[in-house]
Order: structure tokens, then sequence, then C-alpha cells
């Protein structure tokens, strides 16, 4: 299968249903035993003609586009989401009667906004930069009277949620939010929703990271680090980290730290424990927090 | 979120054809099609999300056709899966079942099971000779298991074994004087083992090269390899029963516990419980084993019958091998 082509999946659907047109229960059309050329190819043809009138087609097609820009690693359980949330945004008919409060509509617009955002992974720039265009329009078509846009604390309340439905520790990501976020009423333009919204999620994976990283200097038993060797490991993240004068782009960080070649570390780590005294312990929340300045001191603030 | 270049830099179609997301997306059309009162009362989104979802959970091949269940390699491990969860009851009670028996479980499952594929499973199992003997589940299940799995794989491997054995190989002579140097350091064992089945060497390099350039699953490379490293010399069942065997098929395909494992599941013997307790009156009737619907009544005597003897035999089986499989190979 892998060599072929694969045709569009129209094409296919109308081939798979030729195959099979018994089972199809379209009343009137199969009801003899045996299946005629003709009568199948009716059946086809009226199968389509369903599809399409009850929006499926385009709903798949809009699907697929969807899995082809993101790529993900699980395409099935991609497309169980999307059209899980496809099934929350518009209800099914005979389903929630009145429309929801206010308070309800934002949530459901952030909600929106966030999966959209989550779709394609930031290093997958066209796509994901698409899927920020969209979770921008989602947020600014506010519906109400006012002026469409977005605003400051719509964007703050977003970069919240990102955060910590992104698990880092509110300690580590406060100093950032400070940084990107912006007053309540000012319109966030989509430039700078953008680099938020980007920012924001490399600051995550980055802190990620960081945890893992922590993870093997722990000492299991008593789940702390050493100081001087968790100091040593953030000196040359931090060196690493200058290295990389071009401070435009966030990414460069990610960039600058895969510089960081384990023999690099290994050598830091080596001096540190040569130079053994008496050491008192660093925690997690310490390092995570120290790693994570060192990234935030590089963001350029907002306005 | 980790990346994957490898699957960022494929062709659209590679892609989808790699991950089967067409495949996946046609079926959903099918069923849609074919519950079409379903979509008016929920709405299409809500029922791509709950095929979407099946597929995942790998609760979406139950009693489907068989075209279907053995579609993707994510559905014959869901099917495989599905089986062991369903009956593994039967090997935690020691029941020992024959060909027919596990055929009608199969069946249970999927109305169109064919009875071929499970006959092939009973061969593994039995080394190919007295197809209606008892077998316990867990040998069964896992003969089954790359039987059904790798069937493509295992076929290709049939014709190759052919050729080895008819001498089409142009580098093969079955006399085992010939064979290039290194593979003759080891005395022969067993006099009459020598001129049975094919050189391992040999047929090592022909089933490299398959796994190479297959298109279907294979099983790890290296399980291939220490499967034939071992032997010198061996048959095509000797090779399908070792390769069942080896932990690392089981583990590669994934879809069910390690073989110590496979009547151990704590959680679902929990819930089963808890579910017994509910309908005291069914206790006994379900606690009889599951294949009583299906199954003529296992007589007592029979749960304990011959296991030993059974195994033993097969195991001496598996030394001096059967003179069959040629016959055998040649109906595949």
């Amino acid at each position: 299968m892998a060599g072929l082509p694969v045709p569009l999946p129209s094409a296919k659907m109308a081939a798979v249903e030729k195959r099979r047109p018994a089972i199809a229960p379209a009343a009137g059309f199969t009801d003899s035993g045996r299946p005629s050329m003709s009568r199948a190819a009716a059946t086809a043809e009226n199968e389509e003609d369903f599809l399409r009138q009850v929006g499926v087609t385009k709903m798949l097609r809009a699907a697929l586009l969807k899995v082809l820009e993101a790529r993900p690693e699980e395409p099935i359980s991609f497309l169980a989401h999307y059209f899980e949330n496809m099934g929350l945004s518009t209800p099914a008919n005979g389903g929630a009667g009145e429309p929801p409060g206010q308070l309800l509509l934002q949530q459901q617009r952030l909600g929106r906004a966030l999966w959209h955002l989550r779709l394609a992974h930031h290093s997958q720039r066209t796509a994901f930069n698409n899927n920020v265009g969209v979770a921008y329009e989602c947020l600014s078509a506010s519906g109400r009277k006012k002026k469409p846009g977005l605003d400051g604390r719509t964007y703050s309340e977003l970069l919240k949620r990102i955060c910590r439905d992104g698990e880092a520790p509110e300690e580590v990501v406060a100093p950032l939010l400070r940084k990107i976020q912006c007053r309540d009423h000012e319109a966030v333009p989509l430039d700078v929703f953008r680099t938020g919204m980007l920012t924001c999620f490399v600051l995550l994976e980055f802190v990620a990271r960081a945890s893992a990283l922590y993870q093997l200097l722990e000492d299991p038993t008593l789940a702390v680090a050493d100081r001087r060797m968790g100091q040593a490991v953030l000196d040359t993240l931090e060196g690493a980290l200058q290295a990389s004068n071009s401070a435009t782009a966030p990414a460069h960080y990610l960039e600058a730290g895969s510089l960081l070649g384990p023999d690099n570390l290994a050598l830091a780590m080596d001096r540190a424990l040569v130079a053994r005294r008496p050491s008192s312990p660093m925690t997690r929340e310490e390092f995570l927090e120290k790693a994570a300045a060192l990234f935030i001191a590089k963001v350029k603030p907002v306005g | 979120m980790m990346l994957s270049p490898e699957r960022l830099a494929l062709p659209d179609y590679e892609y989808l054809a790699q991950r089967h997301v067409l495949t996946y997306m046609e079926d959903a059309v099918c069923q849609l099609l074919e519950n079409k009162e379903d979509i008016s009362q929920y709405g299409v989104a809500r029922f791509f999300t709950e095929y979407f979802n099946s597929v995942c959970q790998g609760t979406h091949i139950l009693f489907r056709e068989f075209s279907f269940i053995q579609a993707t390699p994510h559905n014959r491990a869901s099917f495989l899966r599905a089986f062991w969860r369903c009956f593994r009851t039967v090997g935690k009670n020691g029941d020992l079942l024959t060909m027919k028996e596990y055929h009608c479980l199969l069946q249970l499952l999927c109305p169109d099971f064919p009875l071929e594929l499970t006959q092939k499973a009973a061969r593994i199992v039995l080394m190919d000779d007295a197809v209606d003997c008892l077998m316990s589940f867990s040998d069964f299940l896992l003969a089954f298991q790359t039987q059904f799995y790798y069937s493509e794989f295992l076929e290709s491997v049939a014709a190759i074994y052919q050729d080895l054995l008819s001498g089409k190989n142009p580098n093969t002579v079955i006399v085992p004087t010939s064979s290039s140097g290194q593979h003759r350091q080891r005395p022969a064992l067993g006099e009459t083992s020598m001129l049975e089945g094919v050189e391992a060497s040999l047929f090592y390099q022909r089933l490299e090269s398959l796994c190479d350039r297959h298109k279907y699953s294979c099983p790890p490379p290296a399980v291939v390899r220490e499967v034939l490293g071992n032997v010198q010399r061996l048959t095509f069942y000797g090779f399908l029963v070792a390769l069942s065997k080896h932990h690392g098929t089981n583990q590669a395909l994934g879809a069910l516990p390690d073989k110590g494992d496979l009547m151990h599941d704590p959680a679902m013997d929990e819930e089963l419980e808890r579910l017994l307790a509910q309908i005291p009156d069914l206790v006994n009737t379900v606690t009889a084993s599951p294949e009583a619907s299906c199954l003529p009544s296992r007589t007592p005597h029979r749960a304990g019958f011959s296991w030993r003897t059974l195994h033993h035999a097969r195991k001496v089986d598996a030394e001096s091998d059967g003179s069959t499989e040629e016959t055998d190979e040649s109906e595949t």
C-alpha cells in the first residue's frame, strides 16, 4: 500500500460502496438479491449525494486537510479530538436549547482557540501560524456589539490557560506572563498575539526539558539534587544561551539548548564533583525557576 | 510532543498510507451510511468522534467483517487483544480446546473468520500434524498471533522455504558438508535431523532480505536472527514454533502482555467479580466458561486431560521433526 498513489477519498469511498452495495440500507434500492451494475452505481451516486447533503464530504475534506497540515503522530486520536471539538462548537439539532450565557460563550471561545493552537507543534511554523490566525479570529469575533478585536483581558486569560495546562509551576511562568501580557483594555494586534503564543509554548517546552534534566540530577531517595551539580548545569545552560547572540526569535534559544552537548555538560558536572565540598540541596522548583529565568531574560517585553 | 522529522518529511500520500488514515476515514463513512438513523439523532460530528475514539481504543473491530479486521496492523493487534480479553478465562480454567473450538471462539468476534487461518495457527502449535488435538489457550494464542499478524510475511517465508528445499536457490546445496566453512565448526548433533529442513544460515540470508523489502509487517529482524542463529538446520514449522514462542515477537507486536502474564489481569478480574456479584443467580452459568454458548459442554475430566503428555509429545516433535511439512507447504 505504501507505494501506491492514494486516490481522493471521495472517489475511493464511491469504489467501496460499489463493492458492497447490498449492505447499505438505502431502502428500495437494494432490495433484490442480485445487485445489477446499474443499480449498484445508482446507489453509490445516491449515497454520494447523501453525504454531500449532510455535509460529510465537506467535513471530511476539512479534517483531512487539518491532518495533513499538522501531521500528528497519532492521526486517529487527532481526528477523534477534531470531531469532538466540532461537536462541542456546533451542538446537534435538538441539543442545547437556549443560547448559552456570555460567560459560557467566552469559555467556549477560549476552548476552541486553545484547541486550534494545539493542533500543530510550534516547530511546524506554517501550520502553527495558520492555527494562531484561526485562534485569533475565534477570539476576536466576539459577536457582541462592541467593535471586533481581541482585548488584553482575553489574551491574558488565554496565556494563563496555556501555562496552566502546560503543567509548569506558576511561579516559574509568572515572570513571562508579566513580560508579555497586555493591559486588560488594550487591543491586541495579531503579531503581538502570535509572538505571545509562540513564546509561551516554547517556554513550556523549555520547562519540560529542564524538568527532565533535573530528574537526571535528582537523588531518588532524597528527592532533591546537589546544589553544585544543579548550579553547574545552569551555568552551562546560561553560557549556551548567551552564545546565541541573535536575540530575535525565541526558537533560537532552543537551538542553543541543543548545543549543550552531553560532553560539555559532563565536563561541567565533573568539575563540580571534583571540587567537592559540603553542599546544600536544590529543589526542583528552584532549578526550574532559575532555568526559566535564563530563558525569560531573553524575551522582549510587549509594548 | 516530540518531533519526528521522518513523519514530517514524507509526501502527503505516504504519510496517510503509512498511518492508514484513509482506510479509517472510508470505513467511518461506510459505517455512517449503515447507521443513518444515528446521525439524524446525534449529528455527524458526534458519530465521527465516537468512531475514531473506538478506533483508538481498539474496540472498532468487534463483530466486524474479516476483511476489515485484517486491513491494518492496528486492527490486527486490536483483534488479538480483544480475543485475549474475551476468552482469557478459557486459559485460566485450564481448559484445552481443539482447533474447531478455537475457531468458534474467533467467530464469535468475527463471524466470517476464515477456518484456514485457524488451521494454520493450530499447525504451528501441533507441528503440522494431528490438527484435531487439544491445545492450551496460551499456546494457541501465541501461535495464532504470529500467524494472524504476520500472515503475508509467513506466506513469503513458506515460498522461500520451498525454494530452498527444492534447491532453487542458486547458492544452495542442501548437502551439509558443502556449506560455507564457518558454519561447520560445531559437530553435527543428531544425524537424522541434519537431513531435515533447510540450512539455517541460508534461510536467514533469504529472510533478512525479505524483511528489508517487505511492505507488510515483519517480525523484528533481531528475533529472526536469534531464532535461526541457534540451530544449524530447521524446518518450516520449527521456525514458526520458535518465532511464535519468542518473547521478542510478542513484545514487538505489543497486543498481548508477556506470556507469564497472559492469565494475569487483576483489574479485569476485579471488574468481572464485581459484575458477577451484581447478578448472583448467574454466577454458576457464567463462570462455567464463556464458550458454553457455542461449544459442546466440556466434561470435567478433560480439563486435566493429558496436558503433560500432549506437551511432551509436542516437544519430542519439535526435536525430531515431522517430515510432512513439505506436502503441507504445497497447499499454501
